[in-house]
């Protein structure tokens, strides 16, 4: 493990923030970790992992190494855990018969069977679960639709684009309509209108009730669609819940940041002061606004809007500057967002 | 990436899971009226889904030779079986080869030569170890073991599938290759005298008796194989090792011959061969004894394989 990692995950437990609360909801229809760790050998994967996972899309954030793909594999049972339990919707992973009718799982490996095309691995698989030909063949056809690869489904998987592939993965994963869709990387190599697609898709699939799991190092993605996030670092969840929450419950050792532009920010500034849970306000160098800190995320904007029409201040916008995952997984293992990057 | 939705609404649905024993017959029929699969199983079964796994073992079957045995990959294994039937060829194509055409005893006595020094101890053995030592190991290699691993298959069904797959190949390459090696080591000799032979004499029971220690070299070497795949990175390593063993068995004392599977294997060769003067010699087991006795040890072997399996992590080289 890296000494950041090591370091953020000392301070990561203590500082470990729950929105959603650990264990909540029956362990029948959920995805339940229960005090689970997996050790390669000597090297730590993840470490007392304690996570009850809704319905809904969750993002498992983290750098490289944190642990988001080994969290994935324990879930579906390509790794065993070195110490407690992962149930998916109360089935083991040691009962592939049935935990595999209700799971898809799209790995990060973009390494395929060889010789096949698209359509043959697909259709194959669906085979391998038990399919007859011809629903195999039609669930093979509307996986690849589903994923736009009707085209080049005739084709070789080894000629695939980088972004084929990612789509044929998704495929071969949504294909025989699991009801928990594990994802890992799915938005890598994949172009904006590809990406757009794919969010929306797994947006339609959140809303149709399915476990949707998807992992991603570029926190913004899991910020634009996941409904709830699991942040890791070093092998620990240093966070979980919905973004807004795990925010509200740092606002006291980490205020709230909003950025107001307005045309008299000065004036604006002075008035927000006057309250106790403002504790900074800072001009822009423009003056065209100011950036204010606030302990308490929701007496500041009632106060901001009485301001506002009681001076007739001419607002411009008004944006929170540290409400994403990305400032929140900063605070959280390495201070301030904005301090030189990632772990 | 459009269409319908996936769940709600979908043309097509799957089977059901496997019905428990005594639960209520359940319909397995969807609105296209496809007839799933695994519910028919299950209710048919009581419990025992044996059409779903037969089901399963069949698309895995056809999935391994589709992917493994007709690219390029097989290029080396087809070269293999091919050269006894190449050397054999030659000789019979060779003008003034056959000293004399009217003496089968002189082919007979080279089939056997050819078939327990060549075929049997080079061209199976290496045969095998190319096809069931990397059956699991080139899964691993290529990083798509997963894609087995994430279906609704239990592991042991696979490792059985991968094995029957492997065996298939197996036996029908090298299965050809000791049918036309017996054939060819006939052709040059007298016709009225091979036909006699074949059809009235010991050949069609010479044929048979190879044709099984063919079957029974590939399924015993072939289930010793897959096994070693699950215990070592690379299988070259111990079939090295097993091959000098299998080399020097002649030279083995009674009790460490029985240690050998050609031991076991050339017990059930028609006819006897030479080993050489420094040949320690030993009572050849009788015919059932060697049959049930591999037979053994190849179910042994695969259960050992189906065990590992159970446990096995995907965790591919330089993750």
């Amino acid at each position: 493990m890296p000494e950041t990692g090591a370091a953020a995950a000392a301070s990561g437990m203590a500082a470990r923030k729950s929105s959603s609360g650990t264990a909540a909801g029956g362990a029948g229809d959920r995805i339940v970790f229960d005090d689970v760790s997996k050790f390669y050998g000597e090297v730590l994967g993840v470490n007392r992992v304690q996570l009850s996972i809704p319905p809904g899309i969750t993002g498992l954030v983290g750098p490289n190494g944190s642990g988001k793909t080994t969290l994935m594999n324990l879930m579906v049972g390509l790794l065993r855990p070195s110490g407690g339990t992962v149930r998916v919707l109360g089935m083991s992973a040691d009962q592939p018969e049935q935990l595999f009718r209700r799971v898809g799982y799209a790995t990060q490996y973009d390494a395929f069977p060889p010789g096949l095309t698209g359509y043959q691995l697909i259709e194959s698989l669906l085979r391998v679960h038990g399919c007859d030909p011809r629903q195999a063949a039609a669930l093979a056809w509307q996986a690849l639709e589903r994923v736009g690869m009707v085209e080049a489904a005739g084709r070789k998987v080894a000629a695939y684009s980088k972004g084929m592939r990612q789509r044929v993965k998704l495929a071969q994963a949504i294909a025989h309509q699991p009801t928990v869709l594990v994802l890992d990387e799915p938005l890598n190599g994949l172009d904006p209108m590809a990406r757009a697609e794919l969010i929306a898709l797994l947006r339609e699939l959140a809303a149709a009730g399915l476990f949707v799991v998807v992992s991603s190092h570029i926190l913004h993605e899991v910020d634009l669609i996941s409904d709830q996030v699991v942040m890791l670092n070093g092998g620990y969840v240093v966070a979980e819940g919905d973004i807004v929450g795990v925010r509200d419950e740092m606002e006291e050792q980490h205020p709230a940041q909003v950025l107001i532009r307005c045309d008299r920010p000065e004036l604006l500034a002075a008035k927000a002061f006057e309250q106790d849970h403002v504790v900074e306000a800072r001009m822009l160098a423009d003056r065209s606004g100011v950036l204010l800190r606030t302990r308490d995320a929701g007496r500041f904007y009632p106060m901001l809007n009485r301001v506002v029409v009681e001076q007739g201040l001419r607002v411009e916008s008004v944006a929170p500057a540290d409400a994403d995952v990305e400032a929140v997984y900063q605070y959280l293992i390495d201070g301030p967002p904005g301090n030189g990057g990632r772990p | 990436m459009s269409g319908p939705p996936l769940t709600a609404g979908a043309a097509v649905r799957l089977p059901p899971e496997p019905a428990p024993p005594g639960a209520p017959s359940a319909s397995g029929t969807d609105v296209s009226g496809v007839t799933g699969a695994a519910g028919a199983a299950g209710v048919r079964g009581a419990g025992a889904p044996w059409a779903l796994w037969r089901r399963q073992l069949a698309a895995v079957v056809r999935l391994e030779l589709r992917k493994s045995f007709a690219g390029r990959r097989a290029f080396g294994l087809y070269l293999l079986a091919l050269a006894p039937i190449v050397v054999l060829a030659l000789r019979a194509l060779v003008p003034r080869a056959i000293s004399d055409p009217g003496n089968l005893g002189d082919a007979t006595r080279l089939l056997a030569d050819v078939y327990q020094a060549f075929i049997l101890r080079v061209v199976i053995f290496l045969g095998s170890v190319a096809i069931f030592g990397s059956l699991i190991r080139r899964e691993i290699l290529d990083r798509s073991l997963h894609f087995y691993f994430l279906t609704p298959m239990r592991r042991e069904l696979l490792v059985l599938a991968k094995y029957l797959t492997g065996l298939l190949v197996a036996l029908t390459l090298f299965g050809v290759s000791t049918l036309g090696s017996f054939l060819l080591a006939y052709l040059p000799y007298d016709g009225r005298l091979r036909n006699a032979f074949l059809l009235h004499g010991p050949g069609l029971a010479h044929l048979g008796a190879y044709l099984l220690v063919t079957a029974l070299a590939c399924a015993g070497y072939g289930a010793a194989f897959l096994a070693l795949g699950f215990f070592f990175r690379s299988p070259a390593i111990p079939a090295l090792a097993l091959f000098g063993w299998e080399a020097i068995h002649f030279l083995l004392p009674p009790l460490l011959k029985q240690l050998s599977v050609i031991h076991w294997l050339q017990a059930l060769c028609p006819v006897p061969i030479a080993e050489g003067p420094f040949a320690l010699l030993s009572d050849a087991p009788s015919r059932w004894v060697s049959i049930c006795g591999l037979l053994a040890l190849t179910a042994a072997l695969v259960a050992v394989s189906a065990w590992r399996i159970r446990r096995l992590e995907v965790v591919y080289l330089d993750d």
